[in-house]
């Protein structure tokens, strides 16, 4: 069912369809991310951190999406990606063993490091700290991980964020020049699509037949803007045909449809037939950032219709439904999931600022470049 | 053995580099069977195909950006910026993710833009302009301007090699004009250093690219006055090399830094500040500069050369300099 951003949301819908591996997966990397969220927006509201751009509301959306990936396959986040950062990283069988039996653990898992470093290192990111994955210098997901050895291929982002729509279409240019099957999913928010680099990119996916799928998570508002005032047409799947490629819009908060739709938008790329726009309606049950005003901008009635919608208290009310978890596994999973954040959120508070000499790091990589740079005598600050 | 143009120079450092590595492409509009509006990269498509010789719809962002990508992944990107004018429309994507991915994650980014840029054609406020300042500016980016067919071959092929951003100016004016004869073999020019192309005694001049040429034609003037101007040609601006520079103005004692784009926090700006800190003691004279006029460069001829700072401007501003 086509969902657009006038109609009202649809009816709970069931992940009946899919895998029972996919769905415990799914609903332990769901749980993880909430967990991450809920732990980082409490310590938002004391002050602890200074901003959070809070995930809640698109774990379906990143979740569903990205399990539909294989080892290599790379993807391009912005903020609210969390769940695809999870799914992409963790060997979930390894880090919560007792949730999964034998047979969950994929070939890719095996590549995969110990998934309890890789939270941590995020971690420790996140709050700034010399563990984390810039070591201090840039913030939360800004940042990548490429690291072919591990399946792991993640570009992050910077803040202007359109500009990482042609990143990702390069990520896809390399697959198409080495003549291999690999995807690339990048993220998006739905404001980001009224930037110019959103045209330039698809439309040389559309060109080039790029096996790319970018992902737009349009939760209504970008910042404070609704929609109306983003852009004029029904669906930005609409977009799809203009540039020649495949688009199509779906309810964010069916597991099934999202996971389903990006699984025959993953089988287009790799099969030479190009890019798909695919749009995740999802509902706005947080601000921009943490306690920056624009969530109180919203009529309540709205937030409290969003707010409902919560994609992951449908998905295990579907699970229930549907006889494919009891309430035991429910609460087993949350309960481990948050010990699993708990645990690496204090790890993390314990570990250690960066040395101030990371600030003057080198800006080049090493080479004859590196080198000149390194003997210019006034390269910091003069005097 | 034949004489070797500026932009066959450039020609031959694509191919050479493309045939000693798969992952080495080109990226630009009209590059392909076209070969590029000055044909840098004629004969390379034919050879090399379309994944490497890569046409590109009209975009500069999108295409800065897919560079990006594949670099992050392995590639080696050259892209070809039409007119170095045009860099604008992708300048977001070069100063902020292009120049800072390696500070901020420590992800190399091996790519070389290509900015066929300058004036003397009478080509206009938008196919004129010289933008080394904008991208000097920005720690991260590695700014190149050769001034020879020698070090266009040996720098382009040295900016392919390394690890990160190299914005690499290429005068058009230069393209067809400079020839000389380049031999055999793999020729490399290092990065990050100047060259002392005339050697003198009482006045430094600090130039690069076209204006290196005027200025070394300026010095030719001023021996037949009596007066012994050195002349450096810069080659690589950021990260600039200051031992070079210094041990000339310390020895000379004067310094003009020539350059054509406009002149008002122009590159020469900082060389000015950077010879005032480094070799106060030794100047005798005023740090002077030579420049374009804070204007856009006009489009008929005779109002453009009216701007352009030329032989003429050069010897006069000599001639004062070596008086003080």
């Amino acid at each position: 069912m086509a969902a657009t951003k006038r109609s009202k949301p649809p009816p709970p819908l069931t992940p009946a369809g899919t895998d029972p591996k996919v769905l415990r997966r799914a609903h332990f990397l769901m749980r993880l991310s909430r967990a991450w969220d809920s732990r980082f927006e409490a310590m938002a509201r004391v002050g602890r951190i200074g901003r959070w751009y809070s995930a809640v509301g698109n774990e379906c959306t990143t979740v569903g999406t990205a399990l539909a990936l294989g080892a290599n396959d790379a993807i391009s986040t912005v903020h609210r990606d969390l769940g695809a950062v999870l799914t992409t990283y963790l060997d979930a069988t390894r880090l919560a063993p007792a949730l999964f039996p034998a047979g969950d653990a994929t070939e890719w898992d095996a590549l995969r490091p110990p998934p309890q470093s890789l939270l941590d290192t995020l971690a420790s990111q996140v709050f700034g700290r010399r563990g984390g994955f810039t070591r201090g210098v840039d913030r939360s997901f800004h940042y990548g991980l490429v690291k072919p050895d591990w399946g792991i291929r993640h570009v992050g982002m910077i803040s202007h964020l359109g500009s990482m729509i042609p990143v990702a279409s390069g990520l896809a240019l390399a697959n198409l020049q080495d003549g291999n099957d690999r995807a690339v999913l990048g993220f998006i928010g739905e404001g980001a699509t009224s930037q110019g680099d959103f045209h330039e990119a698809l439309n040389l996916a559309g060109v080039m037949k790029l096996p790319l799928i970018l992902v737009v998570e349009n939760n209504r508002y970008a910042f404070s803007t609704p929609l109306a005032e983003q852009y004029a047409c029904e669906k930005l799947s609409d977009r799809a045909p203009g540039y020649g490629i495949a688009g199509e819009t779906v309810d964010g908060l069916d597991f099934d449809a999202v996971h389903a739709a990006m699984t025959r938008a993953v089988a287009r790329a790799r099969s030479g037939e190009g890019a798909t726009l695919l749009e995740c309606m999802l509902p706005r049950m947080r601000g921009h950032a943490e306690g920056d005003g624009s969530y109180e901008l919203i009529p309540p009635a709205e937030r409290e219709e969003y707010l409902k919608q919560d994609p992951l208290a449908r998905f295990e009310a579907a699970l229930l439904a549907r006889g494919q978890a009891d309430a035991a596994r429910i609460k087993e999973v949350t309960e481990v999931t948050k010990a699993i954040i708990e645990d690496a959120v204090e790890r993390a508070l314990l570990t250690e600022e960066p040395e101030l000499a990371e600030a003057t790091r080198p800006v080049f990589a090493p080479g004859e470049v590196a080198t000149a740079f390194a003997r210019q005598s006034t390269e910091v600050t003069g005097g | 053995m034949a004489e070797t143009t500026y932009i066959d120079a450039i020609r031959r450092a694509l191919g050479e580099e493309m045939e000693r590595d798969a992952n080495v492409f080109l990226m630009g509009q009209d590059i392909a069977a076209f070969g590029g509006a000055f044909r840098a990269s004629k004969g390379l498509f034919e050879k090399y195909g379309r994944l490497r010789v890569i046409n590109t719809p009209l975009m500069e962002s999108g295409a800065i950006g897919a560079a990006l990508g594949a670099a992050l992944v392995g590639k080696r990107p050259v892209l070809e910026m039409q007119f170095a004018d045009f860099v604008s429309c992708g300048f977001n994507q070069i100063v902020n993710n292009v120049a800072k991915t390696y500070y901020r994650w420590e992800a190399p980014v091996p790519m070389v833009i290509r900015l066929p840029f300058g004036g003397g054609a009478g080509a206009g406020p938008f196919h004129s302009q010289s933008p080394e300042a904008w991208f000097a500016h920005t720690p991260g980016l590695c700014v190149v301007a050769p001034s020879t067919p020698r070090d266009a071959l040996g720098m382009l092929k040295a900016a392919v090699r390394d690890p990160n951003p190299v914005i690499y100016l290429e005068h058009r004016f230069l393209y067809r004009r400079e020839k000389e004869d380049l031999g055999e073999g793999d020729l490399l020019t290092p990065l990050g250093r100047a060259h002392v192309v005339r050697e003198g005694k009482q006045v430094t001049v600090l130039s690069w690219s076209w204006t290196l040429h005027e200025s070394l034609a300026a010095a030719e003037e001023l021996a037949k006055e009596g007066v012994s101007v050195e002349v450096v040609d810069l080659r690589t601006l950021s990260p600039l090399d200051e031992e070079t520079i210094f041990t000339s103005v310390r020895k000379t004692g004067k310094v003009l830094i020539v350059h054509e784009a406009t002149i008002t926090a122009g590159f020469g700006a900082e060389l000015a500040a950077r010879v005032a800190d480094q070799c106060f003691e030794h100047l005798d004279g005023p740090v002077r500069r030579v420049a374009y006029a804070d204007r856009p460069s006009p489009y008929n001829k005779k109002l453009e050369q009216s701007l352009l700072p030329g032989r003429e401007r050069i010897t006069a501003a000599l001639r004062k300099l070596a008086r003080y």
